[in-house]
């Protein structure tokens, strides 16, 4: 086992982890793609009002749903509440560089680990996630105009909202995060007969060292 | 590589096919089928073609879309709107000089190249010789040009050039010039004299100015349009009362065989100015013809002509006379070759005549009454016939004969083909504009609604299409392409730098200097800020209210109870709008215009207090108001 975990990794599976560190890059080190959407069509609003998460902002159409929202009393949406935006473009770049120097040290438990910490993190900000959800659904000012039994927003596919129908769905940036995690499984999977190849690999690896 | 490229442009190749031949059948589509189903657009779906019909003496231009002939909206221009505050609030109010009415007959859309560019639409108020631009970015009217001095009733106005460089006017009455002049009018051939003006557009924001103005024997000028093509840089006016009467002209203004066009080069006219060749009369350069050669040139055209257009080609300029049964076609050409060959047949006050079969081309049978002509893409000529209620079609061109007629219900005036008087017209549709309706649609009574009759040209026959009823009364109209509009649906409130505007809730305010009070407001759903407004019996209220809103649709009112002050404000707009606080007490106001689910609740309070009671220079609503506000705008 120790053996296995010390081992390193083929020149196939190493590229596949560059992969997974550059399906990594366009999400955190330039959030450019978005992770999440929130897509919501009213009678009125036939060309329908989006809201996109990306790793370090919320975007799309604030102004307008905040000004709505101020109706049943929820609080105004703004990036500025989500502490998340300071450090998740960080914490993903942190798995992009352990996901690159596994590969380039082939060292197969730097690899494990960076996966394990990447589900880790992944769990904790879906939770993250959900839970300003409810809060926004739950957090209502008891002064608004409109009064509205506590609700949590869907946190994935439909729901119907008041006058709104409302479809939430994750952005070619979870995506793409999703894909570089489903490369761990896929190379250890690949690697099934690997502690056979280990044998040949490590006098060289030693030497290299 | 090479291959897959190969591979990528046959592709491309493919998918421009799909879509010229998807173009294609769209057309066609269009253009069969039954009458209603080529004037039905689905519910939801958008008409091909804006149409802008002048409003006649309501002051105003109707928007209509085409071919479902549905009314769109109406811009107010001339005359004040109080559902939108137009002429209620400082700017429209400043823009309007005092007048409360117009009559608007020409709009006229700006040019590039001769065809319509979709920037601006120009419109005259004859009786008070204005000219205004509509900006098509917002349709609002931005600018009201004039009265234009020495100018008695802009009718022949504004016929744009083919590149906007001028919109014109001139005077449908003679009178002395300078205008404010007694003289009777008993002494008018000597005393009373026409006015062309032309009017220089600024080719970057559309702003007019005073170009030239030339001094015309005393006829009545009647309608107008611009050379294109080979006639660029001309300009030609119909005419009528050669017979220069000051009374009756029922009669004696139609006693002449021939009456004229005067045909105006309009680079010569300015480069004339320019040189110093104008006297300053009425505060206007004007060029007396006597003095400045090679300016104007008159030729005659039978019988009380009404309109004069100009072929797609420039080539041609189609004069009806009103009082006949032809269209006397003038060849540019030919009236180049005689102005250049200096074939003159005299002067009238100055303006040389070119002899009438030096410059005629052709006289076409069109029918009785004719009045305007419009084009079509396919070489053809629509003719309105006042008295015989029909459209002529005809060939421009040898042999010079009418191919087809249409009945039109009642008494066409002018007509309006589908990018009609361009250089490419689309060929399309062609709107009658009729001057009676009489039984065609529900009685209402003795004030009828006016006509107006969609036909369809795509076919070998013309196709009564439409009918629909406008309101009193369009003249003119200009129909162009939809998709050479794009309109803003919300005024960015970053690029709102009215000196009045405030954008954040701490700002809200009222300040105080003597008697005036500047009222600093804000609105978005549903609430003024401030809402409680306090001052004094005797002050000069200003409210500057500005719309953070920022989204399609929701514009917001301001009314005040016991007064004609209300107007509109657009997502993002600033206005003011003044108010005299006459009265002691409490006068409530809201919002006007539909905003909400909380609507109702829009309104608050001025607090009028006897005259002299202390008030603090600067008041600020309430902090946890301002606060609330603040928290919603957090996102601004």
């Amino acid at each position: 086992m120790t053996r296995y975990l010390f081992g390193s990794f083929a020149a196939a599976q190493r590229q596949l982890i560059v992969v997974a560190a550059v399906l990594l890059l366009p999400v955190f080190f330039l959030p450019m793609l978005p992770i999440w959407h929130l897509y919501m069509v009213a009678p009125q609003y036939p060309e329908g009002l989006s809201l996109h998460i990306f790793t370090n902002t919320i975007r799309g159409d604030l102004d307008k749903i905040n000004l709505l929202n101020h109706y049943v009393g929820m609080h105004a949406i703004t990036p500025r509440d989500f502490r998340e935006f300071a450090y998740m473009p960080q914490a993903l770049t942190l798995f992009g560089v352990a996901a690159l120097a596994a590969a380039l040290l082939g060292r197969r438990w730097l690899a494990i680990a960076g996966w394990l910490a990447f589900t880790g993190f992944a769990v904790l900000m879906f939770n993250d996630y959900v839970h300003w959800l409810y809060r926004y659904g739950h957090d209502l000012d008891p002064r608004a105009a409109i009064k509205l039994q506590a609700f949590t927003p869907p946190v994935i596919g439909y729901q119907k909202m008041a006058n709104f129908r409302v479809w939430s769905f994750p952005g070619i940036g979870t995506w793409l995060l999703g894909i570089a995690w489903l490369l761990g499984p896929a190379i250890l999977w690949l690697e099934r007969r690997a502690p056979a190849a280990d044998d040949e690999d490590a006098p060289k690896a030693h030497d290299a060292a | 590589m090479k291959r897959w490229m190969m591979i990528g442009c046959a592709a491309l190749v493919a998918l421009a096919a799909i879509a010229q031949t998807q173009g294609c059948m769209k057309r066609v589509s269009g253009a069969s089928g039954s009458a209603a189903q080529r004037v039905y657009v689905k519910p939801g779906e958008h008409d091909a073609y804006y149409a802008f019909l002048s409003g006649g003496h309501h002051g105003n231009i109707y928007v209509y879309g085409m071919p479902s002939c549905r009314h769109i909206t109406t811009i107010p221009v001339f005359t004040p709107e109080p559902a939108v505050g137009y002429g209620v609030d400082e700017e429209s109010k400043a823009m309007l000089k005092g007048f409360t009415w117009g009559d608007a007959h020409h709009p006229g859309l700006s040019e590039t190249d001769g065809d319509y560019d979709g920037r601006w639409l120009f419109i005259n108020d004859m009786p008070n010789a204005r000219i205004a631009r509509i900006d098509l970015h917002d349709f609002k009217t931005r600018q009201i040009f004039g009265p234009i001095p020495n100018l008695s009733a802009a009718h022949a106005c504004p016929f744009p050039t083919p590149n906007t460089e001028y919109v014109f006017a001139a005077s449908r009455f003679s009178a002395p010039v300078p205008l404010d002049r007694y003289v009777r009018a008993a002494d008018y051939q000597k005393e009373f004299r026409g006015i062309i003006a032309g009017i220089k557009v600024d080719p970057k924001d559309g702003t007019m100015s005073m170009g030239f103005e030339i001094l015309m024997p005393p006829y009545n000028y009647d309608l107008a349009d611009a050379g294109k093509g080979p006639s660029h840089g001309w300009e030609f006016f119909t005419c009528y009362n050669s017979e220069m009467a000051y009374d009756s002209l029922e009669l004696k203004a139609s006693q002449n065989e021939m009456d004229y066009i005067a045909a105006v080069d309009w680079r010569a006219a300015q480069k004339a100015v320019d040189e110093g060749h104008a006297k300053t009369v009425g505060g206007a350069p004007v060029l007396d013809p006597a003095a400045v050669k090679g300016v104007v040139y008159l030729f005659p055209v039978p019988k009380s002509p009404h309109g004069v257009d100009v072929d797609p080609t420039g080539q041609y300029v189609c004069a009806a006379g009103k009082l006949q049964a032809e269209v006397s076609v003038y060849s540019f050409a030919k009236i180049k070759a005689a102005i250049d060959a200096g074939r003159f047949d005299g002067e009238r006050m100055g303006v040389p005549v070119l002899p009438y079969e030096d410059v005629v081309e052709a006289k076409v049978p069109v029918g009785l009454g004719p009045l305007h002509t419009q084009f079509d893409d396919k070489g053809y000529a629509y003719t309105s016939l006042f008295l015989d209620s029909q459209i002529a079609k005809w060939k421009v061109g040898p042999p010079w004969a009418v191919v087809d007629k249409i009945d039109v219900y009642y008494s066409i005036g002018h007509l309006m083909a589908s990018e009609g008087d361009t250089r490419h017209p689309t060929g399309e549709y062609v709107v009658a504009l009729d001057k009676l309706s009489k039984d065609r649609y529900l009685n209402v009574g003795p004030t009828h609604p006016e006509g107006a009759q969609l036909i369809d040209l795509r076919g070998p026959k013309m196709e009564l299409l439409y009918d629909f009823p406008t309101y009193l009364e369009p003249h003119y109209a200009q129909m162009i392409r939809a998709e050479k509009l794009h309109p803003i649906t919300v005024y960015p409130l970053d690029q709102n730098t009215k000196p009045y505007a405030i954008k954040r809730a701490e700002d809200a305010r009222i300040e105080r200097k003597g008697r005036r009070v500047d009222v600093y407001m804000l609105v978005i759903r549903t609430h003024f800020t401030p809402d409680i407004v306090r001052v004094n019996q005797g002050d000069d209220v200003y409210f500057h209210v500005t719309n953070l809103e920022q989204d399609d649709d929701i514009a917001h009112g301001f009314g005040i109870l016991w007064s004609s002050k209300n107007m509109q404000i657009e997502p993002g707009e600033t206005k003011t709008m003044y108010w005299k606080a006459e009265r002691v007490g409490i006068n409530p106001f809201y919002c006007s215009n539909f905003c909400s689910a909380l609507h109702q609740e829009m309104q608050g309070y001025i607090e009028v207090a006897p005259a002299g009671t202390p008030v603090a220079a600067v008041q600020r609503p309430d902090p946890a108001q301002v606060a609330e506000v603040a928290a919603e705008l957090a996102n601004e």
